[in-house]
């Protein structure tokens, strides 16, 4: 079918009419957000570190994978985690502690330089003493500050002295068997 | 150039503390340049505020909120931070030529910036045509500004500019015609005088083909100067910024504010064209002209103007903000077969009612 110059013209027409429509159509559509009217006066972005939301760490998710913390007194020093770690930041060192059926953890340190929060360490981890906080401000000024220790430390004379003295008496170290 | 309609270049030298009995030159030039440092850089200033708080709004963000009460001081930390920055090494002399070329072109219009009654510095009957001169050589500026850039974003971009300036002017140019038909004159005071304060007086409601040339008028300047929503010359997204990518620290922030002054000068022209310019209720100018106090009516006159052209310029970002960008070839495609057909239609309307009216 041929087409007559009139109908072109009015396809013309309709569609320069059409664009006109739809620009003014997403024009109104962010109205409402200019001019804070409803549900949508709220950013959608959190203003950090201003409080412009007023939300903290404790308002997020329940499962949010935050900076990592372990437990050290629940620890059993199995080294699922760091079997489990992909970017292998995590690093454990334990030796036989107060008798020979503890587990003295000596060294428990985690490199957040590394860490990608992916959260197999804790999945993997039994006794459950390594967990996410919802912790986020991990920002430091050297590399080296960003590991963070939970071991105990290496066991020195003193330790052994001392645990030969509450054997002496019965009393308990604290150390999880 | 100097008549007496430029007395009050005169007037306010002295309320400035010059000295009377200086050449007439010298009063242009302190016009120039105190127009320069004490309209067009404040109102850089506190568009480019309004622009990012206005598009955070739009775009449910926060925008700029750390530098000063609500982060007033934004503007003048980027000028700073801008400053400080090296430039390239392999910066050429011909990039400098052509920025300059850009600049100074830019600038020219200056001189024709109608800003009120009484600060007119060039008003003969080409003055409105004159800042079409300035946007074509400015166009020139940039596209050789592109072109010697060893960058392919460079390239594409001044010819783009180019491709746009020249779909650009046509419209415009013809669209500018509509408003001459209705005053008469391209005077900027006869243009001024053919309006009135109130909305129903302004030429871009006198009938229904001068609201048509009004919108062409400002889309085919959005064109002509590559300015957003229709910045297809400068577009970030597929050419990096064309022309400016390559443009660092100091000559980026002349360039960005060149960009800012021609969206600047480009909306006073549509005010002053279609908006009812800088007119006032008629008693107001009559009882301070008639007190003497003509110092007060042209600051009066000045900050009605500005007022409507900081609307219209936020009302033009609004578009840009909340649209997406256009190619540049659907740019100059629309300008070609969309504002130029619209604005000859415009004016031939334009001129039978200006007919009609006169039987």
């Amino acid at each position: 079918m041929k087409e007559s110059v009139f109908s072109a013209l009015a396809l013309y027409v309709q569609s320069v009419f059409r664009g006109a429509w739809s620009i003014a159509g997403s024009c109104k559509t962010a109205l409402p957000y200019l001019i804070r009217w409803g549900d949508l006066k709220k950013e959608v972005t959190e203003g950090y570190p201003d409080p412009i939301s007023s939300k903290t760490a404790d308002d997020l998710p329940t499962r949010s994978r935050g900076l990592l913390f372990n437990d050290i007194d629940r620890c059993t020093g199995c080294r699922d985690c760091e079997v489990a770690c992909p970017s292998r930041c995590i690093r454990v060192e334990s030796e036989p502690g107060s008798d020979p059926a503890k587990i003295w953890v000596s060294t428990f340190d985690i490199d957040f330089s590394r860490c990608i929060f992916c959260g197999l360490c804790v999945e993997a981890c039994h006794p459950g003493s390594l967990v996410h906080t919802k912790q986020y401000e991990g920002a430091a000024y050297a590399v080296p500050d960003l590991v963070a220790s939970f071991g105990r430390g290496q066991i020195t004379d003193e330790h052994r002295n001392k645990w030969a003295m509450m054997r002496k008496l019965g009393e308990s170290d604290g150390v999880a068997p | 150039m100097m008549t007496s309609e430029n007395s009050w270049i005169v007037a306010w030298s002295n309320a400035l503390g010059f000295p009377e009995g200086l050449p007439q030159w010298l009063y242009a030039v302190g016009a120039l340049i105190s127009v320069f440092v004490f309209v067009v850089v404040p109102s850089g200033g506190l568009m480019s505020y309004l622009e990012r708080k206005l598009a955070a709004d739009l775009q449910a963000r926060v925008g700029p909120n750390r530098t000063g009460p609500a982060g007033l001081l934004q503007p003048i930390a980027d000028l700073f931070k801008l400053l400080q920055k090296e430039s390239r090494v392999d910066w050429s002399w011909k990039e400098n030529l052509w920025l300059s070329v850009h600049t100074m072109a830019l600038y020219s219009t200056l001189a024709v910036l109608p800003l009120g009654s009484m600060a007119v510095l060039v008003n003969t009957e080409m003055s409105v045509f004159l800042p079409f001169w300035s946007a074509l050589v400015l166009a020139l500026g940039t596209m050789l500004l592109g072109l010697s850039q060893n960058s392919v974003p460079g390239w594409f971009g001044g010819i783009r500019v180019a491709a746009q300036t020249l779909a650009g002017s046509f419209p415009a140019l013809i669209s500018l015609l509509c408003t001459g038909v209705r005053s008469g004159s391209f005077r900027w005071s006869a243009l001024a005088e053919s309006q009135g304060f109130s909305p129903w007086e302004w030429t871009v409601f006198a009938n229904p083909f001068q609201m048509v040339a009004f919108s062409v008028f400002v889309m085919s300047g959005l064109v002509l100067l590559a300015i957003p929503p229709l910045d297809g010359g400068l577009s970030m997204s597929d050419i990096h910024g064309g022309v400016s990518s390559h443009l660092y620290g100091r000559r980026l922030s002349l360039f960005q504010f060149g960009r800012f002054y021609g969206f600047f000068f480009w909306s006073v022209i549509t005010v002053v064209l279609f908006l009812g310019a800088w007119d006032l209720p008629a008693q107001v100018t009559v009882s301070l002209k008639a007190g003497g106090a003509n110092q007060v009516l042209a600051l009066l006159e000045l900050i009605w103007l500005l007022l409507k052209t900081f609307g219209l310029m936020l009302l033009i970002v609004w578009v840009a903000k909340v649209n997406s960008r256009s190619r540049v070839d659907q740019i100059t495609d629309f300008t070609w077969k969309v504002l130029s057909p619209f604005s000859l239609f415009a004016l031939v309307g334009a001129s039978l009612w200006a007919g009609w009216r006169a039987i």
